[in-house]
């Protein structure tokens, strides 16, 4: 179809003005704030450019989850318009310094994460206070009860170096069936390492060599606060250093669903980087299921461990928007004992940074409200998802912890598990 | 017959008849000026909106381009409103002249234009899209007019000085006198008709100013004089939006297609200029159309696979003193200077004087030195002002044209705002004042208060009188939401002169009209649009029936529901595909969705993708399945089946076969009854229901939300709408319905907790209408003091189709309960809420019968498998459009669900091809010009929506000598061709029959 190829912008012109994409559109179910994917994008995209670029600061409300895209018939990409129009208002000066601030600090796992990791309790001590809290709110516009997570002690790398040297002691120069570049993004390297360390080991039990070449942040966070010229410069770092693996034909594989669509596609396609070495890396990133499950190495005998669990499940927006299906789904499916259930609800309403914002914490909230219902119901000890945002989401407005499909798998090969799944576990 | 004195009578109410009735007025004439329709609906509302700098002419018609530049530059400062100053560029593309550019800079430094060279890398920094391989770039004042404001706000000022502006007064001739011992003839005035009331109207006057334009000659003729007009006609073309910025012109001798035009929400390329014997009659021709989109990609790459929304032409007021046989060959030849024709002289006749010729930029001057001669002719010299006075902007209304003041209650401004012509201009406004939910017209981003204002200044008098004021129905989907809004709003709003009657017939003109502008430029996105449109006006709205008193009463019957009873409960397996063979089906829609789910009932393993969800979002929500047969109503679908079955052996019906037909029905009566939603109906009669524009669609199963809206059945209907809900018009409803024989009344219903809210469409209704607290306060407002005698009075309720997403049937029973009486929905413009019930079911229904379900995927490619031995070919897998790469879906059996034009499963393109999309299959295709009929709503159909994959009896898609393409694909739904579901109002029916067979075979 001629329409796959279309920039952006000119994806406007395919819309029917059908009204599908507002079915669909959670955040305008649930607040006014929003006019709704079909006026914010492909309706409003009539109307930008010339003297006033993006007169319309409502887009900023969009919190990209992309719902309408998927339901959209015509094929309009109004998600990424909605982010460049964002990146329009930032470009003009039109998002209020303050507002500008805050974002770039939410956005900025990366760095937040250097600082703060090496005093991790000291830092997770002052994100627990709550004036300091209720200031950030009041000046800086992060809700109160945002749901960060607490930082790691440890950070994933460094766990990595000390794994990798110990591998190399026990088996060194072990035949495998290949090499596989893991990114590993923000969540896991500061917050989350198990998540990192199940992937590792899930990926060298099916018989890949794991490198963990130098990355930034995917950019993600950036680009959804319309920060393009930052999100830029991860981006050109992170192809340049995963571009040698690329060309030798390793895959790039991530556990972050929305890290490894930005390397696929949101970050090319917002930032108009068309290159080929853009274009190399892009093609050579795989979601951590996706690869596994292609690799036709995840057999039932691997996953000798039986888990008699039965768990509530959710898809992120970000992982939906691969258009690849439920991978997570499909290889939790192989575990013995392990009953996983998809509520199919549409966002869990963090999309990342939004949730996180003073003036959209609510809506966050709202738009998560059928899904946090249906984890409560579940009656399940943990809930199950792919995305760190949403994790973190879930557990802040069920108290149910969240963990990611790899951490099951690899309990499932029968690795010690950390965290959530392993009191769980215990416990039976 | 009336009679109207004046001192003079201006004949024309586009740019330069309403300036010259300006200028008289400021000089203090009396004056009238009478147009034949709306202001500016000739030739000055048919340009392209071009200020011209006068660069064009600077070359080949000096004095052209120095009245240009001169008018420019008045024009930027007296009507700065109507004016956007986006430059222009005049550029060489390959192939053009190059000695044409010194030529160009001298003649423009004569001519005192301002004209800069640029540099290329200036030039694509704020052109972006213009051809990287233009060698040579000029920078000249040229700018973007409204010339529908201007000739509003140039009538507005010549009434504030005291003129009279008749619109629908066409002149039927010229008055004439002789003077007693005279010898010579003057004319005294002229003959018009009233069409608004319908009389002849005398306007009695000294002097006549024939400012006609392309009809001048008409006009002179009346009165025995010739003027020998040589009607130009240029077509131009609209793209979707705006691609540039900026004025671009080729640097060359002005020809056809070498300007585009950034204008409000568009661009616009022109123009042709082709000799027309008749300035009313005449054609676009698909060689014009062509030659705007060869021109335009020599301006920019890829411009004729742009959108386009429309095609229209004007008729330039061509014309020079010379006999016929003796004028140019060309048009182009002809000066585009201005002439004044002074009859008296030139004919011996006095009284007249015929201005004509010139640009759209010099009508100011045109004017001035009209008036300049009737001072002379009257010798009463007075001077001209209108080059120092602004034109009036953003003024308070004075009884004027309703569209040249603002409103202070809302400080949402009309059209006439001072920066209105600014592309951003509107949809900051809406920003501003949070007015999203309150768009009539979407597209154009035109309010309710604008349109509002536009029909109570009583100027508007059909709904392109509305379009001229606020652009409304000019955007891409062409007056496909907007004017049934449109519509509705004006019988709310209720003129006294108002006849319903009159209604349906100006909603299909309006369609018509929109129409009319688009067949020279359907195909791709554009014509799935139209498709769009037919399904809301024929297939919920019904509008082409509208008004048909039809043999409704004759139907009348009790026994519309015969309740499905034994009915064979097992499909019928032709097939017999084994349990647990893998299924893959493309498509969304009601045919791919009862494709799915009878496949996994059977055991299969399946898995539905669609690149979105389809007409179930868009439909009434019911099951059509055969509403008129031959353009007749159906009322026993059961008989019209069997004669179409006879009739058209090829027909989807006939190779499912009436009792598929009626297993497939029944076997969703029986999930949704399941599911808490009943359908009720059968083959023996069709429902007849009303709709959301007051007209009855005939229908086979209808939910039990709607069914006592019955309209075979007697009762009074009462029909409540909710403020500020801008689908749905109670009383343009109910005025409708009693014209076609039913008693109904229309109430609109205006709630604070509705009003407090920025948005209200179906979605949030429905939401809203889930919770019982909010039913309990719509009973209490309908049982309020202003509504208690209507609610006594009805036998029956009617809502808008939003009685909630989730719990429809319970809401409809409370408020049955609450309110006494029957309730019942009528369905509206998408998204469709009733619709929206079935999919969650259907979706529902296959996740539970084991079937996956993934939205966002477009299938792309295929990969099949040679024939081998008596095995033909067959297919392995498709690739469906992924992050960074394809995804392929293997499976056993394929079934190809994907619609026709407007769901996406193939595509016309502007060659006159079909392409089937998601696996190439070749398609018939009917001649190009055979694609459209003339009239949008005609009964027999466009023939292009007919086209379609060919299938043999197991619904196998089949190349012309009948041989299948995959031994094991399937197509079901609107991908099947030969038939048209919109004209037989048998979308669903056809959807879910030929899915349930290919599901189960």
């Amino acid at each position: 179809m001629e329409f796959l190829d279309q920039p952006v912008e000119l994806s406007l012109d395919l819309c029917l003005k059908c009204n599908i994409c507002t079915t669909v559109c959670p955040v305008m179910a649930v607040t006014e704030a929003f006019p709704g994917p079909k006026y914010a994008g492909p309706q409003a995209g009539r109307f930008r450019g010339g003297e006033q670029l993006t007169p319309d600061a409502s887009v900023d409300y969009c919190s990209g989850c992309r719902a309408c895209n998927m339901a959209c018939p015509a094929g309009v990409k109004i998600a990424e318009m909605n982010a460049r129009a964002r990146g329009a208002l930032v470009e003009q000066g039109k998002v209020a310094p303050l507002k500008r601030l805050r974002n770039n600090l939410v956005a900025r796992a990366a760095t937040l994460g250097q600082v703060a990791q090496p005093v991790a309790p000291l830092a997770n001590l002052a994100m627990g206070l709550k004036p300091a809290r209720w200031a950030a709110d009041v000046f800086l516009g992060i809700h109160h009860e945002a749901p960060f997570p607490p930082f790691s002690r440890e950070s994933f790398t460094g766990w990595l170096r000390q794994h990798q040297a110990e591998r190399r002691k026990a088996a060194p120069g072990a035949p495998g069936v290949g090499s596989v570049v893991y990114f590993h993004g923000c969540s896991t390297e500061y917050y989350e390492p198990r998540v990192g360390k199940a992937a590792v080991r899930v990926l060298e039990r099916l018989g890949y060599e794991v490198i963990v070449p130098r990355q930034n942040c995917c950019g993600l966070p950036l680009l959804s606060n319309g920060e393009f010229p930052a999100a830029r410069q991860y981006h050109e770092n992170n192809v340049r250093s995963l571009l040698p693996y690329a060309r030798q034909g390793i895959p790039i594989v991530g556990t972050s669903t929305s890290c490894t669509l930005t390397l696929k596609e949101e970050a090319p396609e917002l930032l108009d980087m068309h290159d080929e070495a853009t274009r190399l890396v892009a093609e050579s990133t795989y979601d951590f299921n996706e690869f596994i499950l292609a690799s036709g190495r995840l057999t039932e005998e691997v996953l000798s461990q039986e888990i008699a669990l039965r768990l509530p499940y959710h898809i992120p927006c970000q992982y939906r928007a691969h258009r690849i299906g439920k991978p997570g789904l499909e290889a939790l499916s192989l575990v013995k004992g392990l009953s996983v259930v998809d509520g199919g609800h549409t966002c869990c309403g963090i999309a990342g940074t939004y949730g996180y914002k003073t003036e959209k914490y609510a809506i966050a909230q709202a738009v998560g409200a059928a899904l946090f219902d249906w984890v409560t119901g579940f009656g399940a000890p943990l809930a199950v998802c792919d995305s760190e945002t949403c994790r973190w989401q879930i557990t802040h407005a069920t108290g149910i912890p969240a963990i990611h499909p790899v951490e099951l798998l690899s309990a499932a090969m029968g690795y010690a598990p950390e965290g959530a799944l392993r009191d769980v576990l215990q416990l039976k | 017959m009336r009679i109207i004195p004046t001192e003079i009578l201006v004949i024309g109410g586009g740019a330069t008849g309403s300036g010259v009735a300006r200028d008289l007025a400021m000089r203090g004439f009396q004056t009238v000026l009478v147009e034949r329709g709306d202001l500016s609906e000739g030739t000055t509302g048919r340009y392209h909106g071009l200020l011209h700098s006068g660069g064009r002419y600077a070359v080949k018609d000096p004095l052209a381009a120095q009245e240009c530049i001169q008018e420019n530059r008045i024009l930027r400062r007296i009507m700065p409103g109507c004016i956007e100053d986006t430059g222009g560029f005049f550029v060489q593309t390959p192939g053009d002249d190059p000695l044409y550019a010194e030529k160009f800079a001298a003649a423009c430094q004569q001519s005192g234009i301002p004209c800069e060279d640029v540099s290329l890398k200036q030039m694509l920094r704020e052109e972006p899209r213009l051809n990287p391989a233009i060698t040579r770039c000029f920078r000249v004042p040229d700018g973007a007019a409204d010339s529908f404001l201007a000739a509003d706000l140039n009538a507005a000022s010549a009434r504030a000085y005291g003129a009279t502006v008749l619109k629908y007064h066409p002149v039927l001739r010229l008055l004439t006198e002789t003077t007693a011992g005279e010898d010579r003839r003057r004319v005294c005035g002229a003959l018009c008709h009233d069409r608004i009331h319908d009389e002849e109207v005398e306007i009695h006057a000294d002097l006549v100013i024939n400012a006609a334009g392309a009809w001048a000659g008409q006009i002179a003729g009346s009165a025995g004089i010739a003027v020998q007009m040589i009607p130009g006609k240029g077509t131009m073309v609209a793209v979707n939006h705006r691609i540039v910025h900026t004025v671009i012109n080729r640097l060359k001798m002005p020809g056809d297609g070498d300007i585009l035009v950034p204008a409000h929400t568009v661009a616009v390329i022109g123009t042709t200029d082709v000799k027309v014997p008749d300035a009313d009659n005449y054609a676009i021709e698909p060689w014009e159309v062509q030659l705007m989109l060869e021109e335009g990609e020599k301006l920019i790459p890829g411009f004729k696979k742009l959108r386009f929304l429309r095609a229209w032409a004007g008729v330039r007021p061509l014309y020079q003193e010379a006999r016929w046989a003796d004028q140019p060959a060309q048009n182009r030849d002809v000066t585009r200077a201005f002439v004044l024709l002074d009859h008296e002289t030139r004919d011996g006749v006095a009284g007249l004087l015929t201005i004509t010729g010139g640009k759209w930029t010099t009508y100011r001057k045109m004017a001035e030195v009209t008036v300049d001669k009737v001072c002379e002719k009257l010798n009463s010299p007075r001077p001209c002002r209108t080059h120092l006075e602004a034109l009036p902007s953003a003024a308070p209304a004075q009884g004027g044209t309703g569209h040249a003041h603002s409103d202070a209650h809302s400080g949402m401004r009309t059209h006439s705002d001072g920066h209105a012509h600014s592309l951003g201009q509107r949809l900051a406004e809406i920003e501003r004042e949070h007015a999203y939910g309150q768009l009539i017209c979407e597209c154009e981003l035109a309010t309710r208060r604008q349109v509002a204002d536009a029909i109570r200044s009583g100027d508007v008098h059909t709904l392109d009188d509305i379009r001229r004021d606020v652009r409304l129905g000019m955007g891409p989907c062409q007056s496909g939401f907007c004017a049934l809004r449109a519509a509705g709003l004006m019988a709310a709003l209720a003129p006294a002169d108002y006849l319903p009657a009159e209604n349906g017939k100006m909603l299909r003109d309006f369609l018509q009209e929109r129409w009319k502008g688009l067949t020279p430029i359907l195909w791709g996105q554009q014509l799935r649009q139209e498709r769009l449109n037919e399904l809301m006006y024929l297939d919920v709205l019904n509008v082409d029936h509208l008004g048909e008193k039809a043999e409704r009463r004759a139907a009348a019957s009790q026994a519309a529901d015969e309740r499905p009873g034994d009915k064979p409960q097992s499909p019928a397996s032709r097939r017999g595909t084994p349990a647990g063979e893998t299924t893959l089906v493309i498509g969304g829609g009601l045919s791919g969705l009862s494709a799915a789910w009878q496949a996994a009932r059977h055991g299969q393993s399946v898995t539905l993708i669609s690149k979105g969800w389809g007409a179930n979002h868009w439909g009434a929500g019911c099951v059509d399945l055969l509403g008129y047969a031959q353009g007749d109503l159906v009322q026993a679908p059961r008989q019209a089946l069997q004669a179409l079955i006879q009739a058209e052996p090829r027909h989807p019906y006939a190779l499912a076969g009436l009792e598929t037909i009626e297993q497939a029905l029944h076997s969703l009566q029986t999930l949704c009854q399941e599911s808490n939603y009943p359908l009720h109906g059968s083959l023996a009669q069709n429902w007849l229901l009303p709709t959301a524009a007051g007209a009855l669609r005939p229908t086979c199963l209808a939910p039990e939300t709607m069914i006592a809206g019955d309209c075979r059945q007697d009762g009074r209907m009462l029909i409540v709408g909710f403020e500020p809900f801008l689908d749905f018009w109670p009383q343009w409803i109910a005025g409708n319905l009693q014209q076609q024989g039913l008693e109904a009344e229309g109430v609109l219903l205006d709630m604070p907790g509705l009003r407090a809210r920025k948005l209200v469409n179906g979605l949030i209704l429905a939401g809203l209408f889930d919770q019982a607290d909010f039913r309990r306060q719509v009973a209490a407002a309908l049982q309020s003091v202003e509504h208690r005698r209507r609610l006594a009075g009805a036998q029956r309720i009617g809502f808008p189709a939003v009685l909630g997403l989730r719990h429809a049937l319970e809401a409809k029973q409370h408020l049955e309960s609450l309110l006494g009486a029957p309730v019942f929905e009528i369905p509206g413009l998408p998204p469709s809420i009733p619709g929206l019930r079935l999919h969650h079911i259907l979706i529902e229904a296959v996740r539970k019968s084991g079937g996956q379900v993934f939205e966002g995927m477009l299938v792309t490619d295929k990969q099949a498998r040679p024939a081998e031995g008596s095995n033909g070919p067959a297919l392995e897998f498709v690739l469906s459009e992924a992050a960074a790469r394809p995804k392929a879906h293997r499976a056993g059996r394929f079934i190809l669900a994907t619609g026709g034009i407007l769901g996406g499963g193939y595509s016309a393109e502007a060659d006159g091809s079909l392409h089937e999309s998601a696996l190439g299959l070749p398609l018939a295709a009917p001649q190009r010009e055979a694609w459209l009929q003339a009239r949008f709503l005609a009964a027999e159909g466009h023939a292009v929506f007919r086209a379609g994959l060919a299938v043999n009896a197991h619904f196998q898609p089949v190349n012309a000598d009948g041989q299948v393409f995959y031994e094991n694909l399937y197509a079901a739904g609107g991908a099947i061709g030969g038939f048209d579901p919109l004209r037989e109002r048998s979308l669903e029916g056809a959807a879910l029959a030929t899915g349930y067979a290919v599901g189960a075979l």
